[in-house]
């Protein structure tokens, strides 16, 4: 089949994306040059004075840089798993639903926490948590101390990844609802005359049909390898959970807020940014080899 | 010839001017600024004329020969409503008043709505490189930032010959300290504002119907206060989750610091000042040296006093973890709070609300040597900051703005919300609380009359509206002021008389024992790298040990961590302060 | 779908109805909380009073709300806003994706652009570079900005991509056996049969397009250009007139919560989410036909 001719097809219906790329996402690229500089507003990115890495060396030097990225790649890492896991379990749940009025009813709900902003969120969670709220309350019923847990360091992390997921779950299963719809029912009808139960469906017909999907938010998702989420954790915080709770983000914002310290703010960003392609470079190497699989 | 003349009416007609509006003698001997307005009439034969023999006030207030444009970025509160049909924020009786008057063009380029909105377009400004004519910041450190990054002009000069002798007096009355606080590297670079003195001054608050009903006496002494937190749990004033001590949420903090020092409501500022602690302040040990006050012995004893409080459950068991300071307050679960003369009435509206019969009184803390310490603000914390880039008039133009909002802001129609006046930054007497309160008190009594405020250059702008509705609001007997005797009718009207009327009464009419000053208010060179992480130390410790977390020994740890990450270079920086 | 109607598949249906039950539960408090806030009275909700039903009855918050004209305008803004970028994105996404879905020798710069769009993916030179950029391109206060200043949205276009390679590849041969450039097969056959990944996809786009707030506060001069998100999360508590506080202490009154505005603001700007929605729901729930292929 010739297919030569297609190509500048292809390229021609690139143009305008690759046009849109550049304007907005490569030319203001050049302020990662701020990360190696002492960025002075009044004398421009080309005129402020370079200091090389020691942005990064300030970073890194602090007494608690070693902490802050560590709360911020466990919180990361766990809502990325949790984000993937949970919305998919949902997903096939959903989908052996038989009654479609609910189905629709449970998928409208669930999906909604996800327009509600971690300003009000928060205040739901630290009412709920807090000391005269709801898991308090059930647990004095079965004769437990109150507990402050807006103040326990050793759950904070747990907590904001679970109302994270909570509050998110919802919205992420959309993707595997779509892919779920894409299944050929035949497949079913075929597995099930073999004499599958349920279980086997699941596990030979709806989970393959999903593995792609999976991988792919997976990888895609390590692009968030650093990103345990301002918002939330900016309005659940407070000092007392600062050893486990204080992400590079808040630390950062902290850090900046005292003098606008862009600098420093871009040098972060680069060092988040260059984290998580050499793991989306690594996975997507990895699964060529071993799984003979292009993510994408 | 005639030139001479002119300046002789001018002087005569000044005089003459003098003798009408000099009002009441309390009045000047309550002021921090002298009290000798500047009469239009003398201004207006000078204001077609540009002859170099312009300077003080005349040239504080001259007129532009040909129009001046303004640019700046404004900050706008979206949701008042005052402003009538077909008004705007680049076309209202402000920008008419400064169009007419002083030929001032204001052109408004973006507007940002108050709070982060404001904060984060700012920013982006500054960091864009290209400042509007003038804007004002809500942060020293953007000023600092443009400042260093050399995109402020420099108004030095320009500001000694073009400030008027209103706020030239101001100014004065802050003993330096607001020039400082407005200069960078000993230039100055911005319009400080100056606020009230009581706003820095934090005093107890407490439910007087509370102690009237357990028959217990106002409460002096930390132990007083001890005794009174814990009759007020035990008998449920507030119900089953009855809070003796309101605390700091997650977002505020225990005391008030040398960059933020003023208005920290729901903190323990009192309770350090009773065992005469300063943490978070700069202080000067008298023989060249100072100490960062969190780090004293008198530090470490108050501490170890609210972990003990904390443990016997005599403060909010959610302390530092709590959505919101104001929560257990509006909810009449608390008893007491600490907090600025506004926090009653204006900053708890909703506990009246919630119940109308909440008699939330203010009073000193004292020492058990029955002393009253409190440690004192700096002398304010928005800044008009100028482009460099501005033209000679331009800048002109800004200082006389400022100059004009100063003397006629009591002549304004107060309906369209003054808010609206272009770069609005206040410069106020700092002590017009108080002023306000012996006055209005006297309005009462009967012992004068509104209209005897009605002064057009009064610098205390606000002084003639409020004399007016005090008596709607206030109902005798006047001594003792409980919320009984307010009328809620005008609920803004209410939370503001409630605010000076009670709020600033400690203020007003005891005399504080020791005013305490840091050494600096601002940033020093290494604090811009090192303080967040020193900060960060100090939170995380301080609310561990109240909340019992830690032992009281980790405060040595935390002594020791301090000065070694950064703490003893900053300490020496601001050493240098004093050599000054 | 055929299902064996067994005890163990019968405790699994009623479990799972069970524990879903409990889950739009959970979900549906959230909301439930927000609008009982938003209609109870200001005291009660700002002492944090409420918390399973409402206190009071007001609804004044909407009236603030919706009472300026500004708000209509500013909704309108957002209609647009969403409608053009979602277009625009969409299309766009639509047309890379489909080049990059083809295999490396059929298109061989097709791992570089690939690569490019992750890159960018991950990289940014920051929020001042771009915000330089826009004005550079002198967009500010025009709604274009507020449309393409998002830049591509290359998850978007990694997702429909993906779901392009994984069609049958019979359906692109029969096509281009029938005489179809590639510009046919995109719209005649590729884009027919991706309807769910589409309707999901547009969802995304239209979703952001519509809460985004950020762009609007920093790319628009005034509030007379903001659109809804923008507009509504400025509105701060409402100071009495004539109170001469200095700018602290209204930002800290401000701070001390207003509650019921708040929770006013989030729902009004929710509720197009929630009527658009169900009809998005049917392209994920309905199953689509693949056989489109002749065999």
């Amino acid at each position: 089949m010739k297919k030569r001719g297609h190509e500048k097809h292809y390229y021609l219906m690139l143009l305008p994306g690759m046009v849109w790329l550049v304007m907005f996402s490569i030319v203001p690229m050049f302020g990662i040059l701020m990360a190696f500089q002492n960025y002075n507003p009044g004398a421009g990115l080309l005129k402020s004075e370079w200091v090389g890495l020691d942005n990064f060396k300030y970073m890194f030097q602090l007494n608690d840089s070693r902490t802050v990225i560590v709360n911020t790649f466990i919180i990361a890492v766990g809502k990325i798993v949790f984000n993937l896991l949970v919305p998919l379990i949902f997903a096939i749940l959903l989908n052996e639903l038989r009654s479609m009025r609910y189905k629709k009813l449970v998928q409208t709900v669930v999906y909604l926490p996800h327009f509600l902003s971690w300003v009000i969120m928060s205040t739901i969670v630290i009412g709920i948590f807090g000391y005269y709220g709801v898991v308090n309350t059930v647990i004095g019923m079965f004769g437990y101390d109150p507990k402050l847990f807006m103040a326990d360091a050793g759950i904070f992390r747990q907590l904001v990844i679970g109302t994270d997921v909570w509050k998110e779950f919802g919205f992420n299963a959309i993707i595997y609802l779509a892919a779920l719809t894409g299944i050929n029912p035949n497949l079913y009808e075929a597995a099930a005359i073999d004499g599958a139960n349920r279980w086997q469906l699941i596990r030979q017909v709806t989970l393959p049909a999903l593995t792609t999907t999976v991988v792919l938010l997976g990888v895609l998702s390590l692009g968030n390898v650093l990103n345990a989420g301002f918002d939330q954790v900016y309005n659940l915080y407070n000092p007392l959970v600062y050893s486990t709770g204080d992400i590079l983000d808040t630390w950062v914002y902290r850090l900046g807020l005292q003098n606008l310290q862009f600098s420093l703010a871009t040098a972060a960003g680069l060092f988040k940014s260059a984290v998580s392609f050499v793991l989306i470079f690594i996975s997507y190497r990895l699964a060529y080899h071993y799984a003979d699989y292009t993510v994408f | 010839m005639r030139r001479n003349m002119a300046t002789l009416l001018s002087v005569v007609l000044l005089g003459l001017s003098l003798t009408a509006c000099s009002g009441s003698n309390e009045a000047s001997n309550n002021l921090k600024a002298s009290s000798n307005p500047t009469s239009d009439t003398a201004t207006n034969t000078k204001s077609n004329t540009e002859t170099p023999a312009l300077s003080g006030d005349d040239l504080a207030f001259s007129k532009f020969p040909k129009p001046v444009d303004v640019h700046i970025g404004m900050v706008v509160d979206p949701t008042d409503k005052t402003l009538p049909e077909g008004d705007s924020v680049s076309n209202n009786q402000y920008t008419r008043y400064l169009k007419e008057k002083y030929n001032i063009n204001v052109i408004v380029d973006w507007t940002a709505a108050t709070g982060n909105d404001f904060k984060q377009k700012v920013s982006l400004t500054i960091a864009s490189g290209k400042l509007p004519d003038g804007m004002v910041v809500d942060d020293r450190s953007f000023m600092t930032k443009a400042a260093s990054s050399g995109l402020l002009y420099d108004i030095t000069d320009l500001f000694q010959q073009y400030q008027s002798s209103q706020v030239k007096d101001i100014m004065a009355s802050t003993e330096g300290r607001a020039m400082e606080n407005a200069s960078y590297k000993g230039r100055m670079v911005a319009l400080p504002n100056i606020t009230v003195d009581t706003d820095g001054v934090h005093v107890l608050w407490i439910r007087k119907d509370w102690l009237d009903k357990l028959k217990l006496p106002v409460p002096k002494t930390l132990s007083d206060i001890e005794k009174t937190a814990k009759a007020f749990i035990d008998n449920k004033m507030g119900g089953n989750k009855t809070i003796g001590i309101a605390g700091p949420s997650k977002n505020s903090f225990p005391y008030s610091t040398f960059l933020v020092s003023s208005n920290n409501m729901g903190g323990f500022d009192p309770i350090f000042g009773a065992m005469d602690a300063y943490p978070g302040y700069w202080l000067d040990d008298g023989n060249g040296s100072v100490t960062y006050g969190t780090l004293t012995d008198k530090t470490k004893q108050t501490l170890a006093l609210l972990a003990d409080w904390y443990k016997k459950g005599l403060i909010d068991p959610e302390v530092g973890t709590r959505d919101n300071v104001g929560d257990p307050i509006n909810a009449n679960q608390a008893g007491i709070f600490f907090g600025p003369w506004w926090n009653g009435g204006y900053g708890n509206g909703d506990s009246f609300k919630n119940d109308p019969t909440a008699n939330w009184q203010a009073y000193p803390v004292y020492s058990d040597d029955n002393k009253w310490n409190v440690h004192m603000k700096t002398t304010g914390s928005t800044y008009t900051v100028i482009s460099k880039n501005a033209k000679p008039d331009v800048v002109k133009a800004i200082l006389i703005m400022n100059n004009a909002l100063v003397r006629d802001e009591a002549t304004f129609d107060l309906s369209v919300n003054v808010g609206w006046y272009p770069l609005r930054n206040v410069m106020a007497a700092a002590n017009e609380t108080e002023y306000e309160y012996a006055e209005l008190l006297k309005v009462l009594k009967g012992e004068t009359n509104p209209e005897d405020y009605n002064k057009p250059n009064s610098l205390y702008k606000l002084m003639y509206a409020d004399a007016k509705k005090v008596k709607n609001v206030i109902k005798p007997p006047f001594e003792d002021l409980n919320v009984s005797n307010f009328s809620t009718a005008n609920f803004g009207d209410f939370q503001r008389l409630y605010s000076i009327m009670i709020g600033d009464r400690p203020f007003t009419t005891i005399p504080i024992d020791k005013k305490v000053y840091s050494v600096t208010y601002n940033q020093t060179e290494t604090m811009e790298t090192k303080w967040a992480n020193l900060k960060k130390m100090e939170d995380e410790t301080v609310l561990k040990i109240i909340l019992g977390q830690a032992s009281i020994d980790s405060f040595d740890k935390f002594v020791k961590n301090w000065k070694a990450q950064g703490g003893d270079e900053i300490t020496a920086e601001v050493a240098g302060f004093l050599k000054k | 779908m055929v299902r064996n109607i067994t005890l163990g598949s019968r405790t699994f249906e009623i479990a799972n109805i069970i524990l879903l039950g409990l889950l739009l539960i959970g979900c549906l408090y959230p909301l439930w909380y927000t609008f009982c806030v938003s209609i109870s009275d200001k005291s009660a909700a700002n002492a944090g009073l409420v918390t399973l039903y409402p206190i009071g009855f007001s609804l004044s918050p909407y009236k603030e709300i919706m009472g300026d004209p500004l708000f209509f305008n500013a909704f309108w803004i957002s209609i647009q806003r969403t409608f053009l970028g979602t277009s625009v994105s969409l299309l766009i996404t639509v047309l890379m994706a489909f080049p990059l879905s083809k295999p490396n020798r059929e298109f061989k710069m097709r791992n570089t652009f690939m690569w490019i769009l992750v890159f960018c993916m991950l990289f940014n030179g920051g929020l001042i570079p771009w915000y330089l950029t826009v004005q550079n391109y002198h967009l500010i206060d025009s709604i274009w900005a507020l449309v393409l200043a998002g830049g591509v949205p290359v998850f978007d276009v990694i997702l429909i991509m993906n779901f392009f390679r994984n069609l049958p590849k019979e359906l692109n041969e029969a096509a281009v056996v029938d005489g179809a450039g590639p510009w046919s097969v995109l719209f005649r056959v590729y884009i027919p049969c991706s309807i769910p990944v589409l309707a999901a996809v547009t969802l995304f786009l239209g979703v952001y397009h519509w809460n985004e707030f950020f762009n609007g506060l920093v790319l628009m001069n005034t509030s007379a250009k903001y659109p809804l998100q923008t507009y509504i999360q400025q509105l701060v508590v409402n100071i009495p007139v004539g109170t001469n506080l200095t700018p602290e202490q209204y930002k800290k009154l401000s701070e001390l919560s207003n509650r019921t505005l708040n929770s006013a603001k989030v729902f009004i700007a929710m509720v197009p989410m929630l009527i658009v929605y169900p009809f998005l729901q049917t392209y994920f729930v309905s199953g689509i036909m693949l056989g489109a292929v002749k065999e």
